[in-house]
């Protein structure tokens, strides 16, 4: 029987950043976008979500008069990182075997 | 990117992977640090070596640069921590090993001064080998875990040669250790920035 993977994870967008943050100790709301080729407004959205649930930490702070957002992943979200991984990886070994 | 895609097994994979990547790349030292500090070692080393050698004098001690050369050095890290925008797993480890390095090197330098041995060129090559060491090891680079094995060969080799030879083995230590790594890292940094 096969655990369910993490819908939550299991979204294009939220997983570029979770990939990304668990890569990081913590990662400012621009470099994600850059990276992840979001709008704005949509990575706003998803990190919310995975604020939320207790995935990531999200600090928002000023730098040179200027209004900084920095996310870190959460011993929670390291957890359900990992299981996602190993939920996909007994899919594929699965799937390559059959 | 967009966040209603569903994704397959497969493609989650190797987003996954592709977003890790992406994370490692953006991770890559800029290598001003060790090009800075080799030119400058190498060149003090030199100098030292053509000053005995030659016996000629600038009049001022060349290692002097050095100790003013802490200030750029303060300045490139600040700089490069007001651009930051994201911190690395490693960063706190490395700035533990390096700032343990600079309070070893300047506790050297005060023995050596003081107790004027003749040995101090070894001592210094030794401990500039430990923290360029751990950080070729930590950051899976091997021109730095060469560096720092190159460093210690060089620190025992400086015992059976004389005064200014010994800093020929000092500058070959710079070289080592931070110069060609320094050049290496600086070439990486500049490839992956024009990606």
């Amino acid at each position: 029987m096969f655990k369910e993977l993490d819908p939550i994870l299991h979204s294009q967008l939220r997983l570029a950043v979770m990939s990304l943050l668990i890569a990081v100790k913590e990662a400012e709301f621009t470099y994600i976008r850059e990276k992840t080729n979001a709008t704005a407004g949509n990575l706003s959205v998803q990190v919310q979500k995975l604020k939320e649930v207790g995935y990531i930490d999200v600090a928002k702070q000023f730098k040179d008069n200027y209004p900084q957002t920095t996310c870190r992943i959460t011993p929670k979200g390291i957890e359900a990182f990992e299981a996602y991984v190993q939920a996909l990886q007994a899919y594929l070994g699965t799937s390559g075997k059959g | 990117m967009r966040e209603e895609k569903q994704l397959t097994e497969k493609e989650s994979l190797a987003l996954i992977t592709s977003m890790i990547s992406k994370a490692k790349n953006s991770s890559i030292d800029s290598g001003i640090g060790p090009l800075f500090w080799g030119v400058l070692i190498t060149i003090c080393s030199l100098v030292t070596f053509a000053e005995t050698k030659f016996n000629v004098t600038l009049g001022f001690d060349i290692w002097l640069i050095s100790m003013i050369a802490v200030l750029p050095q303060i300045f490139f890290t600040w700089r490069a921590k007001k651009e930051k925008v994201f911190i690395p797993h490693d960063e706190t480890m490395m700035n533990y090993v390096w700032g343990t390095f600079a309070i070893c090197v300047f506790m050297l330098s005060f023995y050596t001064s003081q107790t004027h041995t003749s040995n101090g060129i070894a001592l210094y090559m030794m401990v500039f080998g430990i923290p360029t060491f751990i950080t070729g090891g930590i950051r899976n680079f091997k021109p730095m875990i060469l560096g720092g094995l190159i460093c210690w060969i060089c620190s025992i080799t400086s015992y059976y040669v004389s005064f200014p030879n010994g800093m020929l083995l000092m500058a070959l230590s710079a070289v080592a250790a931070w110069l060609l790594p320094g050049i290496i890292l600086r070439r990486r940094y500049l490839k992956m920035k024009n990606v």
